[in-house]
């Protein structure tokens, strides 16, 4: 029997954004879709409100031309609709066949001769009295499969399920998800994984800022058009206009590694680049790919090898954040919310979280609340903070003030070198080319900036050369004249 | 129509009213319960909260239970400020009592003034010692700090058992589960004569003082509110987030060893089974109703204390089971969570629609 899944008209709005704008979009069985996007681009809440988790402020969901309620996760259960989540919801204690039966109806027998007609058909090996923490996350995956199989759904959606996988349990999922596809389930996947698309699905839709790009047929696709897609192509011609070129050395890293413990964390594997004064050195890449992990190591958050760092001729890989920042670095993460700042804590002491020395905020381990206060005025007036009131509460703040704020709060001493994370991610227009325009005059002052960005546009505008993180390695490291966004398709796409 | 709305932010005032609307409601509540016992309502209530500390002795009485339950809170709130959720401190009371017992007993024949500050100092080093260890195994192995605290409790209470009916037990004593008297050197120092308070009080306040102080003055009290907020903050703004874990447990530790020193060098002066009556337990109670904030802890210390002086005056006068305490001390804390709901909702009251 033929399935028709049909999404109409979709919104839905989180204060401060639009999580999915005016979506539609219509699958049939037989076809394997995948539903691709950068993180925040909308998808994820999109698989919400198929699951019943997220309830849309507006549009309609139909299955088989019958709208469909969903208001909660057992609604989309009833209606056939499974769903396989990136992070496992298993009882890590309790063996498969208790984790199997403890939502279902079915009597234990029942069940059992179910659980072993699915396993022999699919060939799925699991042992089924196994607790679940001795499981791979493969043959973890495999349980929350089967535990959707049982209940015979017409629709499975999987949501990124290669992120902890090896390749060779991915090709093991990849004929799987054929399998069933040709057994006439509907199967919806979503991923950011452009290769993963090539290889696996019929069709695909793009999202991107919420709204939904394109539908296409695969065949009329590539990697490249792909990535463009997702990031974004209206490329601006602004430039940074190039001065000089200095050759003096400011950073060198060399053969850089981190393993994470981790599963969802990706490794760095042999990191190396320099940079010289006064230059900007973009990394794109699409997320998850490694950048927060780079951007801890460089930070300090994660402590590597001593001589792995090398910042104006000291070796610093073994410091903590607090103690490169007296050797004159800055670090803007990406979370404004839950890193770089505190939203509960006041302005002025939010300030206080980038501490000198010779900043004298703390004296003999007391609070220098006055000199603390007089700093934070500077930069709000320096940057432009939309406020007066420095004990005001930062949550109180707009996105592009807190980011005005924090990006101030690491410039006004005035360091060697900034790293920064998707600094302009979420804001509007105005507070973006403030920030644009505030890096480019740190370059022009010979300081140099590492700018982690998933945003390709910003790297072509503000870099001076540009690398690609794909899966935790660097590309070759480019001049920014010689590269077009179609050659950085590529490379975050893991071409060549 | 009344419609429930979410606040846009926790209204401060809400923030301090609650406490007060909490105690209002057990009031009611404890009244209701009365009545359905069939004890008078008010007269009841009466003799739970006014009689007790009615005269001299009474508030002398009040200020006793009141001062390890503010000491421990003050500690706690240093925790719980900073997301770590010790509520072990009953058993850290228990050994620092140990700790400090032991250190008198070994100076039980003799008399000088460097005894008490050596006991005191015991008594903080116990708590420190068994604070520690749900710490440590928190910040380096993953535990949970709720179970191992809370199991290192009832671990105390035997040890304190094994010792005061075994080797610790009084020679002179007919096989009494207690030690031998502490010297009076040994003893914190009565206030008055006649009344039982001591000069445990003044370590409370020290406390207090000092808590206020490290918490809003100080670069270590800076670091450990960022890291109770977020520990990724703290870790980007390059604080070291363990050592502030281990820190504030031992802080916690300290003051409810300090606690428990207060209890068998005050007024009883030797160490016994029963070293506390769950002052433990119920400072957490302490230290959510005073908010975690060093003057309202010393507030609701006292509210709280009286909980304990009432349930022995009702028991004795009507008849009405000491157990009844907890009970009120349960509803306070009910209440308190219930009402918190105000600090992020209101009610909106709107006309009905046509």
């Amino acid at each position: 029997m033929n399935t028709n899944l049909k999404i109409s008209n979709v919104t839905k709005i989180y204060p401060g954004c639009v999580a999915n704008d005016d979506v539609s979009l219509e699958f049939n069985s037989g076809k394997i879709y995948a539903l691709l996007g950068e993180n925040g681009a909308g998808k994820s809440t999109l698989v919400k409100i198929l699951s019943g988790v997220v309830i849309p402020d507006e549009g309609k969901i139909y299955l088989n031309k019958n709208i469909l309620k969903l208001n909660s996760p057992s609604d989309a259960k009833k209606n056939d609709i499974g769903m396989v989540f990136q992070h496992f919801n298993l009882f890590e204690t309790l063996s498969v066949f208790e984790n199997l039966i403890i939502d279902s109806d079915e009597q234990r027998e029942n069940l059992k001769e179910k659980i072993d007609t699915i396993m022999k058909k699919y060939n799925f090996s699991v042992d089924l009295d196994v607790p679940v923490l001795n499981l791979s996350a493969g043959q973890k995956q495999k349980v929350e499969i089967i535990r959707c199989l049982i209940r015979n759904p017409k629709v499975l959606i999987m949501d990124e399920p290669t992120s902890v996988l090896t390749e060779q349990e991915t090709s093991e999922l990849f004929l799987s998800l054929k399998k069933f596809s040709e057994e006439g389930i509907l199967i919806i996947y979503i991923t950011h994984k452009l290769k993963e698309v090539m290889q696996l699905c019929d069709e695909v839709a793009v999202m991107r800022r919420g709204k939904l790009v394109s539908v296409s047929q695969i065949n009329n696709e590539n990697i490249e058009s792909l990535a463009n897609k997702m990031v974004g192509q209206n490329l601006k011609t602004i430039k940074k206009t190039k001065e000089k070129t200095s050759s003096d050395q400011l950073i060198k890293i060399t053969n850089l590694n981190y393993t994470s413990e981790d599963p969802f964390e990706t490794n760095l594997v042999d990191i190396n680049f320099s940079l010289n004064r006064g230059e900007c050195l973009g990394i794109a890449g699409i997320s998850g790919n490694g950048q927060s992990e780079l951007f801890q190591v460089l930070s300090g958050e994660i402590i590597s090898n001593k001589n792995s760092i090398e910042f104006n001729k000291n070796f610093i890989g073994d410091l903590n954040p607090q103690e490169r920042r007296e050797y004159l670095m800055a670090f803007s993460p990406e979370d404004r919310l839950e890193q770089a700042a505190i939203p509960q804590m006041a302005i002025f002491e939010n300030v206080a979280l980038n501490n000198f020395k010779s900043s004298n905020f703390f004296n003999n381990g007391l609070i220098n609340e006055s000199k603390i206060k007089e700093h934070s005025k500077k930069i709000i007036s320096e940057f432009n903070v939309n406020t007066d009131n420095i004990d005001l509460k930062s949550q109180f703040l707009s996105g592009g003030n807190l980011q005005k704020l924090i990006i101030g709060r690491e410039l006004i001493t005035s360091p060697d070198l900034l790293i920064c994370f998707n600094p302009t991610w979420g804001l509007d227009v105005g507070a973006i080319n403030y920030i644009h325009e505030t890096l480019i005059k740190i370059n022009e002052q010979n300081k140099s900036i590492i700018l982690i960005s998933t945003d390709t546009d910003e790297l072509l505008k503000l870099s001076d050369k540009i690398t690609v993180i794909h899966r935790g390695k660097l590309s070759k490291i480019m001049n920014a004249e010689d590269v077009t966004s179609e050659k950085l398709g590529i490379l975050m796409g893991g071409g060549n | 129509m009344i419609k429930i709305v979410k606040r846009d932010q926790p209204s401060k005032a809400i923030f301090f009213f609650t406490p007060v609307l909490a105690i209002f409601l057990t009031l009611i509540a404890g009244g209701i319960i009365f009545y359905i016992l069939g004890f008078k309502p008010f007269e009841a209530l009466k003799f739970f909260f006014i009689v007790p500390i009615a005269d001299k002795y009474g508030f002398s009485e009040l200020l006793l239970k009141a001062t390890p339950l503010c000491l421990i809170a003050i500690g706690l709130s240093f925790c719980f400020k900073s997301n770590n959720w010790n509520i072990g401190a009953e058993g850290q009371l228990t050994f620092g009592a140990i700790v400090s017992g032991g250190v008198a007993l070994l100076f039980y024949d003799q008399e000088g003034f460097y005894i008490l500050p050596i006991v005191i100092l015991a008594g903080a080093i116990g708590g420190i010692i068994y604070a520690s260890i749900p710490a440590i195994l928190k910040t380096y192995f993953n535990t949970n700090e709720i179970l191992v605290s809370l199991m290192l409790v009832y671990v105390s209470k035997l040890i304190l058992d094994y010792l005061v009916v075994g080797p610790w037990s009084n020679p002179e004593g007919f096989n009494f589960p207690e030690t031998r008297q502490f010297s009076d050197s040994a003893r914190l120092p009565l206030l008055f004569e006649g009344l039982r308070i001591h000069a445990g009080i003044f370590l409370a306040l020290a406390a207090v003082i000092i808590s206020w102080f490290v918490f809003y003055k100080t670069y270590l009290g800076f670091q450990m509110k960022v890291s109770g907020f977020s520990l990724k903050t703290a870790k980007y703004a390059g604080y070291k987030g363990k050592k502030m874990i281990i820190l504030v447990f031992l802080i916690s530790g300290a003051c409810a060893g300090l606690a428990g020193v207060g209890e068998i060098t005050g007024p009883i002066g030797q160490l016994h089974r029963e070293v506390s009556p769950d002052y433990g337990f119920t400072a957490i109670i302490v230290a959510f109703l005073g908010r975690l904030h060093p003057v309202g802890i010393i507030f609701a210390s006292l509210v709280v204390a009286i909980t304990y002086l009432g349930a022995e005056t009702a028991q004795i006068f009507m008849q009405i089971p000491k157990y009844t305490g907890q009970v009120f001390q349960g509803m306070i804390l009910f209440f308190l969570l219930a009402s918190d709901y105000l600090l992020f909702f209101k009610f909106k009251f709107i006309g009905s629609k046509k």
